[in-house]
């Protein structure tokens, strides 16, 4: 009984090939399609890297339009004669003198 | 040893009308997207994108070669249909084609019709094993799936089969 219909199977198979075969198109014809395809492998990474190009100058932008301004105020400038500034006794002008204790650092004098 | 362009061309032709069929199968009937997929097979092994390494049959190979440029091209049709305007081209969305079954005769007519209803995977081995004649162990093969698979997706699809053309016949 199972063969019957696997051979009943078989024989509706075996119509549907013989259709198709009927309407294959020829080999050369479908190969000398695929010879004057055009390259879209190549276009895919054309747009892959244009749209990678596109990516990288929106996010440049958008990095340098929200950077934070620079804090002058808390900038400080050491010059290298910044030392020819320093005066003997200059620390009297910045701490105030305690009673009985010497404020001058002698070592400077 | 890799072989010659000319002795791959050779093959493919050889190979060209069951080839045909089984682009078919996958294609869903669409005879357009069944002689994309099966250029843009040749296509990648002739220029060595898909290299025979001798493990299976040429045969066997092949059909899975065009089985997965079948499914990438559905892959990429959905994915043109989110375009705008992609309405307005033709349809390809893999589903099988109402003409398709148009075009055969009555019997073979309805063979398609019951053969569409089926899930894809039993639909892809029994085409494998009835049309195309390879056994199961090689239907397995050529849909990537273990051999008690494909022989469960046989059974079952055969007796789907048999009772949608039974089905049918009453």
């Amino acid at each position: 009984m199972i063969e019957r219909d696997d051979n009943e199977l078989r024989e509706r198979f075996a119509g549907l090939r013989r259709e198709d075969r009927a309407a294959v198109p020829a080999f050369r014809r479908s190969l000398a399609a695929v010879r004057v395809r055009p390259n879209r492998r190549g276009l895919g990474f054309a747009v892959a890297a244009m749209l990678a190009v596109v990516a990288l100058v929106v996010m440049l932008t958008v990095r340098t339009r929200h950077r934070s301004p620079v804090d002058i105020a808390g900038v400080r400038v050491r010059a290298p004669t910044d030392f020819l500034l320093k005066l003997p006794g200059a620390e009297l002008l910045r701490t105030v003198p305690r009673l009985g204790r010497v404020s001058l650092n002698r070592r400077a004098l | 040893m890799s072989p010659t362009p000319e002795t791959l061309e050779v093959e493919l032709e050889s190979l060209h009308p069951a080839a045909f069929g089984w682009a078919l199968a996958c294609s869903g009937g669409d005879r357009g997207a069944a002689e994309d997929a099966l250029q843009t097979s040749y296509l990648k092994v002739l220029d060595g994108r898909a290299r025979f390494d001798g493990r299976a049959s040429f045969r066997t190979w092949f059909f899975s070669v065009v089985r997965r440029t079948a499914a990438e091209q559905k892959r990429r049709n959905a994915l043109a249909r989110l375009w705008p305007l992609a309405w307005l081209g033709p349809r390809a969305d893999g589903r099988p084609d109402p003409a398709a079954a148009l075009a055969h005769s009555e019997a073979t007519g309805r063979l398609v019709a019951a053969l569409a209803a089926l899930p894809k995977r039993q639909r892809e081995v029994l085409h494998l094993v009835f049309y195309q004649d390879l056994s199961i162990a090689e239907a397995a093969e050529v849909v990537g799936i273990s051999l008690g698979t494909a022989r469960t997706h046989y059974e079952r699809g055969k007796a789907a089969l048999k009772k949608r053309l039974d089905g049918e016949r009453e």
